[in-house]
């Protein structure tokens, strides 16, 4: 299916080009990505484009154009990001911008089980540690349009979200419960990822490719980035490796701390998995709500819905070892 | 009455067709994914049929000892998921505003449990 006029990319590549291929991919729910071969007068590129989709996941999510430019700085600052080349504006309707394309396995599964992967997992904890490492010290003020502040603006989105759920969930409302009190005092605002975890990282033999996956970038308490790839529900199934289902928790750690000065410690670690699954338990609930309105209807989003239960337990079980 | 087959043969029916004549002749990536969560959630339907009644009225039930009520259960499925919704709102609002009634972790424990023996037996296997 074709969808985007050539001239769209002549900003961009100049007016000798030609589209040789434009196909959808496989990707995430609330966008799309497109992989795009453009012939330039130097030679084919590999590209993806980006473009909105029906609606988004969190009330937080960034637009197109301002992911686009997270990218723009993320990349300048270093880390592993593909290429971004532009913003593109609308494309039938919807906003959208080209970067890189760029090769490595994204499936979060096959990360953790695939036998010749097994040299790029022992690899990747200090990656992750590396990159996390870059992106906190990305300057806040070349970002101005993220939002999010700490613990207490966390947990105030995610009540908001929760209270447009039109049904009510006791062991969610429990887990908000033990986060509001256990919350720690407000130490440094960063700028975060949002959502670094295996399956949002290209994987090559020699570990981590690229950064992928940007939509969710705010400001907020560094533990929260470094904690999220240790939510159950990323590692596929390898649930014994609690970092992402390749690997332990405490070298990644300790390579974050020595790279980054900071002092984050396991207890802290600890909560932030908490408000973890927390924010993916009703990040899949309101995913469901995208279907049954009819803002976006797909069987993927409709099952969510009902798999919410899974974060929900794993939720349940990490109060009952926290007391 | 409706003739055979019921709704959780139907429901196994069209999983059993997807499963065994639609999967193998897909190669788009995406649409495979689809194909296989539809088929769970067919799978969801068979055991919601199969178990969702007894485990709406033990949640109930529950909910109700823990609310401090002592209103006999109602009959009716619809009836009972009517008092399932809105005692889980009672609940919510106590855990809200703080007021959170003993045993609340192992009644939200069991209950989820409850619902994932429908909508993910295998991932509850994961704690054993």
């Amino acid at each position: 299916m074709i969808f985007a006029p050539r001239c769209a990319f002549v900003p961009l590549f100049g007016a000798d080009i030609a589209i040789v291929r434009l196909v959808l991919l496989a990707g995430g729910a609330s966008k799309e990505a497109w992989a795009l071969d453009l012939r330039t007068p130097q030679g084919t590129r590999e590209l993806l484009v980006r473009r909105a989709g029906g609606g988004v996941i969190h009330q937080a999510t960034l637009t197109l154009e301002d992911e686009h430019r997270l990218l723009e700085v993320a990349y300048a600052a270093g880390v592993r990001v593909p290429r971004p080349y532009g913003y593109l504006g609308e494309i039938a309707g919807r906003p959208a911008f080209v970067s890189e394309r760029v090769s490595g396995e994204t499936i979060g599964r096959r990360i953790v089980q695939r036998p010749e992967l097994a040299g790029a997992r022992a690899a990747l904890p200090a990656q992750m540690a590396e990159e996390l490492a870059k992106i906190h010290a990305i300057p806040a003020e070349r970002v101005p349009f993220l939002g999010g502040v700490g613990a207490r603006d966390v947990l105030g989105r995610l009540t908001n979200e929760v209270d447009r759920l039109e049904d009510a969930h006791p062991a969610i409302e429990l887990g908000l419960d033990w986060a509001r009190r256990h919350a720690p005092p407000q130490s440094e605002t960063v700028v975060l990822h949002g959502d670094l975890r295996v399956g949002n990282l290209a994987v090559i033999a020699t570990g981590l490719g690229h950064v992928l996956d940007w939509e969710f970038g705010h400001r907020g308490d560094p533990a929260e980035d470094v904690a999220w790839p240790l939510v159950r529900a990323w590692r596929f199934g390898v649930d014994q490796l609690r970092l992402g289902g390749i690997g332990e928790v405490e070298p990644y750690l300790e390579r974050y701390n020595a790279l980054t000065g900071r002092h984050i410690t396991l207890a802290s670690l600890d909560y932030w998995e908490i408000v973890g699954n927390l924010k993916w338990a009703i990040g899949a609930l309101t995913q469901s709500r995208r279907h049954l309105s009819g803002q976006q209807r797909s069987v993927e989003l409709a099952v969510l819905g009902r798999l919410a239960a899974e974060m929900e337990f794993e939720l349940l079980h990490l109060l009952e070892r926290a007391g | 009455m409706q003739d055979r087959p019921n709704a959780a043969e139907l429901a196994q029916a069209v999983r059993e067709f997807i499963e065994t004549e639609v999967l193998p002749g897909i190669d788009d990536p995406r649409l495979r994914f689809r194909a296989l969560v539809a088929a769970n959630g067919l799978g969801i339907l068979e055991r919601e049929i199969a178990l969702g009644a007894p485990l709406v009225r033990r949640e109930v039930g529950s909910l109700a000892r823990l609310l401090g009520h002592a209103d006999p259960l109602p009959e009716d499925l619809e009836e009972l998921r009517r008092r399932a919704s809105e005692l889980n709102r009672e609940l919510a609002l106590r855990i809200r505003s703080g007021d959170i009634p003993e045993g609340t972790l192992a009644h939200c424990v069991a209950t989820v449990a409850d619902k994932l023996r429908v909508a993910s037996p295998r991932y509850l296997e994961r704690y054993r």
